[in-house]
């Protein structure tokens, strides 16, 4: 194995049983039953099942296990099995990634262009081929919140992609327009009341027949479906008088809040814990405390870190929610990975840290059920890494969603030319570009593909003289010292 | 040299015949080659025979010193090294290269109306048809025999027009009306809707006609007088109905015997052409940009049936070429030229996405399996002007010429619905010829001279 | 008078810095800033403490010397004495009257060193005069502003050294201030040098519509070399011109001089004129854009390279591919490629960033870590002092908890000449 290679203390703790090394046992049992053919080709009987396997890489499930060497195996574009020494059907597509990793296609909470110019009715508006998405791929981000939508990045299709068409409802609730807080308050109280009375209705009605219904004009329908908890409330904030003001709201009504920006969060943090805020932060957001506030506020870097302690669930978003091709690199929605490690800076555990761009956004829209994680039955959007997916220099090698490869890096001219995999390079002619190349290695059954066996050797070795910070690669400079850790790892 | 039927001689129009000729062409035939014995060239719209070096007929391949005998504005035979009968004037061109009249199969030359974001399918081109434009008079100048004019809009905007470019009425133009329905297909709920709402309204209407027909069959069962009454009825508003459609109509199922008397209901006149459209009576000629607008009219068509060509707007950074092929992208669906698909573009040549590296669609799209149709790369007379030139820029960077020649000729002719008439040099076809001082597409080659329906319209020849 | 003289060799610590201050009043005569000459090293002498010394050991995990054998010691102890380092090396006990400073589990390395910075004034602007186009006689220490709110935020970011200079607006905007970054103190505890270096700018932002002379580059080239005539002329002819006195030296290599440009074609004419031309001591600073594609030329012609703060070109080149210009400017052979963050542009602890950034699109990580410390120093001849923990320099060292170009790292304390600048656990942590 590795030597520089970790696997960080909780694991150790948390699933000893999982973490397998040549035992030929299985890790998940595959899905029991059939899953659904979702794209509602009913009249088809015999549509072929579609089988894909991710082979030999350490899967790092996003549950808290990580498996190495394993295999997962998709069918139909969902999770059938992780483990070892599964059984792979003969027209499977299958990729051997040794010496690399697997990590869940990550949760944008938020963006801007990554499904093209599409900004609602996705749809009919998504737009498969832009170039935004690649890059978005790129960035490891398989699905995003935008436009109050949950939409995968669906490449080359436009069927499918929208995950759940209303993920929140965004609401208002600022001091600087004291009129939203009434407002609010009122539909809020207004909504209960009509829960109550529709409660009241149904139970009465049973007998008096003739009982007239409650009237429902008027309710704000945004409001209601987040009592009904059809849907989530999406609030703006960042002010601590805000902040306290949702929170209240919050546990008056008895819902979870998401939270968006959430800056001064940290001075209340408490609150927003009792009231089960999810709060969605950008780590190095940078903001002084207002002069007449007397109490502490501003930004802190630790935001994040504190809320998540105070029992919030936390989502990170980097600072600019759009793709940044300026030149000044770290700060746009491909960084979203370097964003976590700054609330890991500011400390927010490593495991959290991942979540805050898996899981939690997951669950935040509402579709945790589906990704944000590799677990049986869910959609099997992963990402095959070289590296730590939060170690700044690593590298999104393949990207999958819905079973099928969107992202190879490469066919694509944005980073082929970083750290290339060492296959033999067709030179492009005039005319033809990365995407206009056949695909070089033929997808006949149960091929491998030639190149990435030796992916995973060299990826290895070049690892070494990658990641390492203070080291020189020809080994000659160590004084008295023997590296065991990755400088990327934190050390405990 | 033997005198078979390969001999060029004058015939009467449509039957072919060996043998003498009638007295009366002999005369004609004395006189015309007295006229040419006598003075300048002046060859009007009578027979004339035209020895070139070349000509590219488009159906039939190259023949090297062709000889064309036109009679009566068409083309009467066509044909290697063929003699002349004695009498026929002769044109002789050895220089010359002649290739048919150019095809513009979507343009608004012409016209100038705006448009909005309609769903009009009924609205016609020929409507706003002003024969008086000096536009028609210099595109033929330019080699353009055939124009297909389509009304402005964003939305469904309606029918085209195929006209000739020359004539004093609407009438003397026409050569064929309504035979796409231009519509333009964004990545937006709007103009999928268009579609899928057009589609449930012909659903609707196949209901109606079942429930007609079957009440009709009941109702016939019973044969009361009530009944002759209503056939009666029924058999005069047989008489407003568009023929076509009503044949069209008839290739459906559900109307099977034309003679019990049994008259489907009107359809409206926006869902008319719908209906057309799903038998081939008409065609679409759906205008898109993008790849994605591929994916989602896929979508919005669904399984239902429509007869369409394409329109692919070639951006300069245009990502079409992502749809041209299934297998190569991993497409759901069937890729543009996995369909056969003819596809009308402007001749140019796009580059990547965020690179200067050029590529050549219309090439990558024949190469795909689709029909390429060329237009000018806009709709101005310098653009008709440039055309050829432009077309050449795409054959230098790859294109076949052959198929850039059938592009602009004898494949426009099929999206503009005459390509019975029009686009290759073959008998029977319409005289519409360009007669070029050298290869089509080099460089230096200039137009010589223009000859519509059988007479010159430009060039030495003409005065 | 507007030099205010200063020494080269200042003491950290509390009780030095009134002895300093008096010390600088009593010299308070015309007698020029010495340049920054690349002398030999101070002498460490004896790790015995005497009466009115001050020592503190450091002991660590792990240290990043970035000392010409790029030596690492892990475990590791820092002896600091009077506020210069004294010894590096493994883990030892320190000697006696040595202040124990545990930094269990975390990781050392020197501070950083920014080239390009306009923070000095603490985000109040003053950064552009903009009337004439050249303004040898500015200097932007007089809006220097000692501890300012995002010179502060820099200390947790782990930067100690900056040079803070006029705005791009005008062609020769003036002479910047090399100062460190200290939480407290005042402007003769925080400055290097007052006159640390001429500010360039070769083009783009000077390319303005002001009516003068320098809309186009040849009005700038003309405007540039015009001033720099001059004042060659003026040590030539032993006259005396005090608009022109520090440009005098820099002709004379005894100031460097930082010039922005950007762009192959600034880029070049950049070298061509300051480091062919005129052979000064120049380092240019931005090379973004396409300037890349001039790479092996000015690599050849000798002039070092301050990258930044754009990191990436893919607009320019329109290959297709996102260029990381450190790794181009690398693979033609820079020597001493040193980065920065044109703060306020880029925040200025996010300097780290840059060179995290650098190595994700294919620089060596290493060398970037160099090009935050050493080889800035270096090029601006700092480096007898600066840039690295070696034995004799300042005792500016920066404690993290993993590798300093990590954004998950964190830094835990800052000492700048010895002193505790930055303490997490006592100030709360600032980034």
């Amino acid at each position: 194995m590795k030597s520089f290679l970790r696997v960080p203390a909780l694991l150790a703790v948390v699933a000893p049983a999982f973490v397998m090394f040549a035992a030929p046992a299985r890790a998940q049992d595959p899905a029991p039953a059939e899953p659904k053919k979702e794209d509602g080709k009913k009249d088809d009987a015999k549509v072929e099942d579609k089988w894909v396997a991710v082979v030999g890489g350490d899967i790092h499930a996003g549950t808290g296990e990580v498996l190495k060497g394993a295999t997962i195996l998709g069918k139909n574009g969902k999770i059938h099995a992780i483990g070892y020494d599964l059984d792979i059907p003969k027209d499977a597509k299958v990729h051997d990634v040794s010496g690399l990793r697997v990590y869940p296609g990550l949760v944008a909470i938020s963006s801007q262009g990554l499904l093209g110019n599409a900004m609602a009715e996705f749809d009919d508006t998504i737009d498969p081929f832009s170039t935004r998405m690649v890059l978005g791929l790129a960035a490891g981000i398989t699905t995003t919140g935008v436009g109050g939508s949950a939409v995968k990045l669906k490449r080359f299709s436009v069927d499918g992609a929208v995950v759940n068409e209303r993920a929140y409802t965004v609401m208002s609730w600022s001091g600087r327009n004291p009129r939203t807080k009434s407002e609010l308050r009122e539909k809020f109280a207004d909504a209960a009341r009509y829960i109550r009375e529709q409660r009241e209705w149904e139970r009465k009605s049973k007998e008096e027949k003739d009982l007239p219904e409650p009237k429902k004009s008027g309710i704000d329908g945004g409001v209601l479906s987040v009592l009904r908890g059809e849907t989530q409330a999406k609030f703006n904030a960042s002010d601590r008088d805000d902040l306290l003001g949702i929170a209240r709201l919050a546990q008056e009504y008895g819902f979870r809040p998401i939270i968006d920006g959430c800056q001064e969060g940290w001075t209340v943090a408490d609150e927003l814990g009792r009231a089960g805020a999810r709060v969605v932060l950008t780590a190095r957001d940078r903001r002084s405390k207002d002069e007449q506030q007397s109490a502490a506020g501003g930004t802190s870097i630790e935001n994040a870190a504190i809320l998540h302690k105070s029992g919030c669930m936390v989502a990170v978003t980097p600072p600019t929610e759009g793709v940044d091709l300026g030149g000044l690199e770290g700060r746009d929605i491909r960084m979203l990975t370097i964003e976590a490690g700054f609330a890991v800076r500011g400390g927010l555990p490593e495991r959290a840290a991942l979540e805050a761009i898996t899981i939690v956004p997951a669950r935040m829209m509402g579709i945790s059920h589906r990704v944000g994680s590799l677990e049986v039955g869910k959609d099997f959007d992963l990402l095959v890494t070289d590296g730590d997916l939060l170690h700044y220099a690593t590298y999104v090698q393949w990207a999958f969603v819905d079973g099928r490869m969107v992202y190879d890096k490469e066919k694509e001219l944005y980073y082929a030319h970083i750290r290339p995999r060492p296959v033999a390079e067709k030179k492009l002619d005039a005319g033809e570009t990365a995407e206009s190349k056949p695909a070089d290695e033929p997808k006949t059954e149960g091929d491998k593909k030639d190149g990435d066996k030796k992916d995973g050797e060299d990826d290895e070795q070049k690892k070494e003289g990658d990641k390492d910070d203070g080291e020189k690669k020809d080994g000659e400079k160590k004084d008295g010292e023997k590296k065991e850790d990755k400088p990327g790892e934190k050390q405990d | 040299m033997e005198h078979s039927s390969t001999t060029a001689r004058a015939t009467d129009s449509g039957s072919e015949r060996s043998g003498s000729p009638t007295p009366t062409t002999m005369k004609t035939c004395t006189t015309i080659a007295l006229a040419v014995a006598l003075a300048a060239p002046s060859f009007a719209g009578e027979t004339l025979a035209i020895r070139v070096g070349r000509a590219e007929t488009v159906s039939h391949g190259v023949v090297e010193h062709a000889v064309i005998l036109v009679e009566d504005g068409k083309i009467a035979i066509v044909g290697e090294d063929l003699p002349v009968e004695r009498g026929i004037p002769v044109l002789d061109r050895p220089e010359w290269t002649v290739v048919p009249g150019f095809v513009n199969c979507y343009s608004r030359l012409g016209c100038d109306s705006e448009g909005g974001d309609d769903n009009s399918p009924d609205v016609k081109a020929i409507d706003e048809l002003w024969p008086k434009s000096p536009a028609y008079k210099e595109v033929v100048e330019h080699g353009v025999t055939t124009l297909s004019l389509y009304p402005a809009g964003n939305g469904i905007s309606g029918q085209s027009v195929t006209i000739r470019p020359l004539g004093a009425t609407a009438e003397e133009m026409v050569l064929k009306d309504g035979q796409y329905v231009k519509m333009v297909v964004r990545s937006d709920s709007p103009s999928k809707r268009r579609i899928t709402d057009a589609f449930k309204k012909v659903a609707e209407y196949d209901e109606k006609v079942v429930k007609a027909r079957e009440k009709f069959d009941k109702d016939k069962k019973g044969g009361s007088k009530k009944d002759e009454k209503a056939d009666d009825k029924k058999s005069d508003e047989k008489k407003a109905f568009d023929p076509a459609a009503q044949e069209a109509k008839s290739d459906d199922k559900k109307d099977e015997k034309k003679d019990d008397g049994f008259v489907p209901p009107q359809p409206d006149e926006k869902l008319r052409p719908w209906l057309e459209m799903r038998v081939g009576a008409k065609r679409g000629l759906v205008a898109m940009s993008q790849a994605s607008d591929w994916l989602h009219f896929q979508d919005a068509l669904g399984k239902n049936e429509l007869a369409y060509d394409l329109r692919l707007v070639l951006q300069r950074e245009s990502d079409l070429y992502h749809v041209f092929e299934k297998k190569t992208n991993e497409l759901d669906v069937d890729g543009i030229g996995d369909k056969k698909l003819r596809c009308v573009v402007e001749p140019t040549l796009t580059v990547a996405a965020g690179t200067l590296r050029t590529r050549n669609l219309p090439h990558e799209l024949h190469r795909s399996g689709a029909k390429v149709v060329f237009i000018p790369r806009n709709d101005s007379l310098g653009d008709h002007q440039q055309w050829r030139s432009n077309v050449g820029e795409v054959v230098s960077a790859g294109l076949p010429a052959d198929v850039a020649l059938r592009a602009m000729t004898l494949e426009a002719a099929e999206v503009a619905g005459v390509a019975d008439l029009v686009g290759s040099i073959e008998k029977g076809k319409h005289a519409n010829l360009v007669f070029l001082t050298g290869a089509p597409f080099e460089a230096s080659t200039k137009i010589a001279a223009v000859m519509l329906d059988g007479e010159f319209v430009h060039g030495e020849v003409y005065q | 008078m507007d030099a205010a003289t200063t020494t080269n060799d200042r003491h950290a610590g509390a009780r030095m810095r009134a002895a300093t201050a008096v010390a600088c009043l009593v010299s308070l005569v015309a007698c020029r800033s010495s340049a920054t000459g690349g002398g030999g090293r101070a002498s460490s002498g004896p790790l015995e403490l005497g009466p009115g010394d001050s020592g503190q050991a450091i002991h660590c995990a792990k240290v990043l010397t970035l000392d010409a054998g790029d030596t690492i010691h892990a475990p590791a102890t820092i002896l600091v004495k009077n506020g210069k380092l004294a010894w590096i090396g493994p883990r030892r006990a320190a000697p006696a009257g040595y202040e124990e400073c545990s930094a269990d589990g975390l990781w050392a390395s020197p501070g950083m060193v920014e080239l390009h910075s306009h923070i000095h004034s603490g985000g109040f602007g003053d950064t552009n005069d903009m009337v004439l186009p050249v303004n040898g006689e500015l200097r932007a220490m007089t809006a220097l502003r000692p501890g300012n709110p995002l010179v502060r935020r820099a200390v947790a970011g782990g930067v100690t050294t900056l040079y803070g200079i006029p705005g791009s607006g005008t062609s020769m905007s003036g002479f910047g201030v090399i100062y460190k970054s200290k939480v407290e103190g005042g402007f003769e505890d925080v400055v290097l040098h007052e006159v640390g270096g001429l500010k360039v700018a070769q083009s783009y932002n000077p390319e303005r519509n002001a009516g003068d002379l320098g809309r186009t580059r040849a009005g700038l080239a003309w405007i540039l070399e015009d001033a720099a005539d001059r004042a060659k002329a003026l040590r030539a002819a032993d006259a005396v011109d005090l608009a022109n006195e520090d440009l005098a030296k820099v002709m004379e290599r005894e100031l460097p001089v930082l010039i922005h440009c950007a762009g192959s074609d600034g880029f070049a004419a950049a070298a061509r004129m300051w480091q062919v031309k005129y052979g000064t001591r120049c380092v240019l600073s931005h090379g973004c854009f396409d300037a890349h594609a001039t790479a092996p030329w000015i690599v050849a012609t000798g002039a070092p390279i301050n990258a930044g703060p754009r990191t990436v070109d893919y607009m320019t080149t329109r290959d297709g591919a996102i260029t990381g210009t450190a790794a181009k400017y690398l693979a033609a052979g820079a020597k001493d490629l040193s980065l920065n963050t044109d703060s306020p542009v880029l925040p200025q602890e996010e300097l780290f960033l840059q060179g995290a950034m650098s190595a994700r699109y294919g620089a060596d990580d290493y060398q970037m870590l160099r090009g935050c410390t050493i080889a800035p120093a270096r090029v601006f001849g700092l480096d007898h002092r600066l840039g690295s923990l070696e034995a004799g320099k300042d005792a500016d060292i920066v404690l993290s908890t993993g590798s300093p170009l990590d954004p998950r790292s964190r830094v835990e304390r800052v000492y700048i000449d010895g002193a505790l600048q930055y303490d997490r656990a006592r100030d709360g942590q600032w980034f």
